[in-house]
C-alpha cells in the first residue's frame, strides 16, 4: 500500500476499534508496506461487540437499593427459609417466589485468593482479592472483591464489612468488603 | 442401547498458533484424518456432534454451522455441544448416545477452538483478551464484573481443600507439572515438551493463589476428531475396536457459593461413580490401567485423583509422592502431557484426550506406551469449579 493509503488504513481502523495509532502501526507497518510474501497469513484487527439496555427484571429492587439506598438485600425462600444473596427472584428447589429481606452488610470470608493475572478489562486493578464471602444473615457465598492495603489481614474466616462506592451504577462492584478491624 | 466403538481418531498438532490456518481449516485436518484412521471417506457418516465453547474466540457466533459447510456434511443432520471445559466430553456423550440409540450407524465427534486470535494490544499478548472472552462465560451478572478467572476460581477449591487436609503442597502440584511437561515430550502433538524441575515450577512467576505460571494449561489452537460406530460397522471396517463401556455425567451449581462445599468437586465424584457403575469397575486404582485427566491446573489434576476414587478423600497428593500418577507408576495420569503438557484446546481437549486411551489400547504410543493397557479413563470437566463433569471407560477388545 502506497503512503497515503496506509495512513487512511490506520485511520479507519483506529476509529472503527479504538486502538491507539501507535498500536496500529507497530503491529501492520510491515505488512502494509508490502514486505510479506502474497501467501503469508493475513491478519487484520476486528471486534465482536454488542451494546444492550439489559433489563434486571424481577431482580432490579436489589440494584436499585445498592445504588440509592447503599443497601444489601438478600431474597428468602418463604418455604425452606433459606436466604439467597446473589438473590434469586425464585427458589430453584422449591419453585417459590422469593421475598426480599435486607442484610447488614457484613460477613464473613470463606475462601479467599490474591490473583496477579487477570483479563484486559481488570489488568489495571492487579493485583487484588477476589473471595467468597458469606454475608451474614445468607445462607449462600458471593463472589467479592476484598480491598485492603496488607493482603496477608486476609484469610478463611476473616469478618468483613461493605464499603459503598461514592459513584454507583447499579452493579455488583458498586460495593466492595474489607476487614473489620 | 447397542454398543458403541471408537473406529477412528485424529488430532491437529496442539499449538499457541495455528497462524496458517483457519478455525474451519484446523476442523477440516482433524476430520481427514479421522477419516483415514478409520478408513472411510464423508459419505459413511450418519451425523457429526460438534465440541465447539467459544464463539468469540472463532470471532463467529454458531461456527459449527459453517464448520458442518466445509467438510462437506451437508444434508445429514449435526448437533453442537457446549459445556465449557468439558465441551468435548460432552459432545463424546451425546455422539455415544446418537449410536447406541440405535438412530444412527456412524457418528463424528469433532471439537475444535482457536482461542489466540484475540489480542490485547496494548500489552502485546493474547491471554488478557483470551480470559475476557472466557469471563464472558461466568455469570455476568455478578461474577464477572469482579475480575475473577477461571484460575482464581480454581484456586479458591484448591486453597479450600489444602486448608481442609493440609495438601496438595506447592510442591506436590510442582511435580504434577514436572511429570506432566515431561510426558509431553514423548507426545508429538503436544504443545509443551519440557523438562524442567520442581524448583522451576516453585519459582516461575506466580498467577493466582498457589498458582505459578507452570502449575497452569496452556492456551491452545487445535482440532480432534474420533469416528464413533455400532458394533456391525465397528466388525466391518476395523481389528481394533475400542469401546465405550462407560459414561457418567454430572453437573453441579454453576454459582459455586451455593454449593455446601468448594474443597470436592461433587460433579466430578458422581460422574466417576456413574462411569464406574456403567463399565462394572469396583476398584479403580486396580482396574485401570491409565487415565487422562482434566489438568486445567497442577492442584486440580490431584483433587481429581479423589473424585475418581483413587484413593481416600484427602489423600491426593500422596499418589504423587509415592508414584503411583508417574509414568511408570501404578496408574499413569495424563501420558499425553494433559492440558498443562499437550494443551487445552477446549472443545477439542477431551477428544484430545480419547484419542490419548485409543491411542494406547490399540498398543500404537510409541515409548510412551502402557504395556498391555485394557482400559482407560478419561475425565473431562469444565465451568465454574466443576460445573460439568464428564467420565468416559474405553476398553480394548479381550
Amino acid at each position: 500500500m502506497k503512503e497515503e493509503e496506509r495512513q487512511r488504513w490506520y485511520e479507519y481502523n483506529h476509529q472503527k476499534y479504538g486502538i491507539p495509532l501507535e498500536y496500529l502501526k507497530r503491529e501492520f507497518e510491515s505488512e502494509l508496506s508490502g514486505t510479506v510474501p502474497i501467501d503469508a497469513p493475513l491478519e487484520i484487527p476486528d471486534k465482536m461487540e454488542i451494546i444492550y439496555k439489559y433489563s434486571y427484571g424481577q431482580q432490579s429492587r436489589f440494584f436499585r437499593e445498592l445504588r440509592e439506598n447503599k443497601k444489601i438485600y438478600g431474597a428468602k425462600c418463604p418455604k425452606c427459609g433459606k436466604v439467597y444473596c446473589p438473590p434469586r427472584s425464585h427458589c430453584p428447589l422449591c419453585y417459590k417466589e422469593t421475598e426480599w429481606v435486607p442484610l447488614k452488610g457484613t460477613g464473613v470470608i470463606r475462601a479467599c485468593t490474591v490473583q496477579y493475572y487477570t483479563t484486559s478489562e481488570f489488568i489495571k486493578k492487579l493485583p487484588f482479592i477476589c473471595a467468597y464471602v458469606q454475608l451474614d444473615g445468607s445462607d449462600f457465598l458471593m463472589m467479592a472483591n476484598i480491598e485492603v492495603d496488607d493482603t496477608s489481614k486476609i484469610k478463611v474466616g476473616t469478618k468483613v464489612e461493605a464499603v459503598f462506592r461514592d459513584t454507583r451504577r447499579g452493579s455488583i462492584t458498586d460495593f466492595y468488603f474489607r476487614p473489620i478491624d | 442401547m447397542r454398543k458403541v466403538a471408537i473406529v477412528g481418531i485424529g488430532t491437529t498438532k496442539f499449538k499457541a498458533r495455528w497462524i496458517d490456518k483457519t478455525y474451519f481449516e484446523l476442523a477440516y485436518d482433524a476430520a481427514k484424518s479421522a477419516m483415514e484412521d478409520a478408513g472411510i471417506d464423508r459419505e459413511r457418516i450418519d451425523c457429526v456432534v460438534y465440541g465447539i465453547y467459544n464463539d468469540f474466540f472463532a470471532r463467529q457466533y454458531q461456527p459449527d454451522a459453517f464448520v458442518h459447510d466445509y467438510i462437506g456434511m451437508g444434508l445429514k443432520p449435526m448437533v453442537r455441544v457446549n459445556s465449557g471445559g468439558a465441551t468435548g466430553g460432552s459432545a463424546l456423550r451425546i455422539g455415544y448416545s446418537e449410536v447406541a440409540s440405535g438412530l444412527y450407524d456412524v457418528c463424528l465427534v469433532l471439537g475444535v477452538e482457536k482461542c489466540n486470535d484475540c489480542y490485547n494490544y496494548e500489552v502485546r499478548t493474547t491471554t488478557p483478551e483470551v480470559l475476557r472472552a472466557i469471563l464472558y462465560t461466568a455469570d455476568m451478572t455478578y461474577d464477572n464484573p469482579t475480575g475473577r478467572t477461571a484460575a482464581s476460581g480454581f484456586a479458591l477449591a484448591v486453597v479450600a481443600h489444602q486448608e481442609k487436609y493440609g495438601n496438595p503442597t506447592e510442591e506436590q502440584m510442582a511435580k504434577v507439572s514436572v511429570k506432566n511437561h515431561f510426558n509431553a515430550t514423548r507426545n508429538p502433538v503436544a504443545q509443551s515438551p519440557q523438562i524442567i524441575t520442581v524448583e522451576d515450577v516453585l519459582n516461575s512467576r506466580r498467577i493466582v493463589g498457589p498458582f505459578k505460571f507452570y502449575d497452569n494449561c496452556l492456551y491452545s489452537e487445535g482440532a480432534s476428531a474420533v469416528i464413533l460406530a455400532s458394533e456391525g460397522v465397528a466388525r466391518e471396517i476395523t481389528d481394533k475396536p475400542v469401546w465405550i463401556t462407560g459414561v457418567g455425567a454430572s453437573t453441579d451449581w454453576v454459582m459455586p457459593g451455593n454449593r455446601p462445599d468448594i474443597y470436592t468437586f461433587e460433579s466430578s465424584r458422581v460422574a466417576a461413580r456413574k462411569a464406574y457403575a456403567m463399565a462394572g469397575i469396583k476398584d479403580p486404582i486396580n482396574d485401570l490401567d491409565l487415565a487422562e485427566l482434566h489438568d486445567a491446573f497442577t492442584g486440580t489434576e490431584i483433587m481429581a485423583y479423589e473424585d475418581c476414587f483413587f484413593c481416600e478423600e484427602g489423600k491426593g497428593g500422596s499418589l504423587v509422592d509415592d508414584g503411583t500418577v508417574m509414568p511408570d507408576g501404578r496408574l499413569p495420569v495424563n501420558l499425553s502431557g494433559g492440558l498443562i503438557g499437550c494443551g487445552h484446546a477446549v472443545g477439542a481437549t477431551g477428544i484430545m484426550q480419547t484419542c490419548e486411551i485409543v491411542t494406547h489400547l490399540r498398543g500404537e504410543a510409541g515409548e510412551r506406551q502402557v504395556k498391555d493397557a485394557r482400559r482407560g479413563l478419561i475425565q473431562s470437566i469444565g465451568g465454574t469449579l466443576c460445573t460439568w463433569t464428564v467420565c468416559l471407560i474405553l476398553e480394548r477388545e479381550d
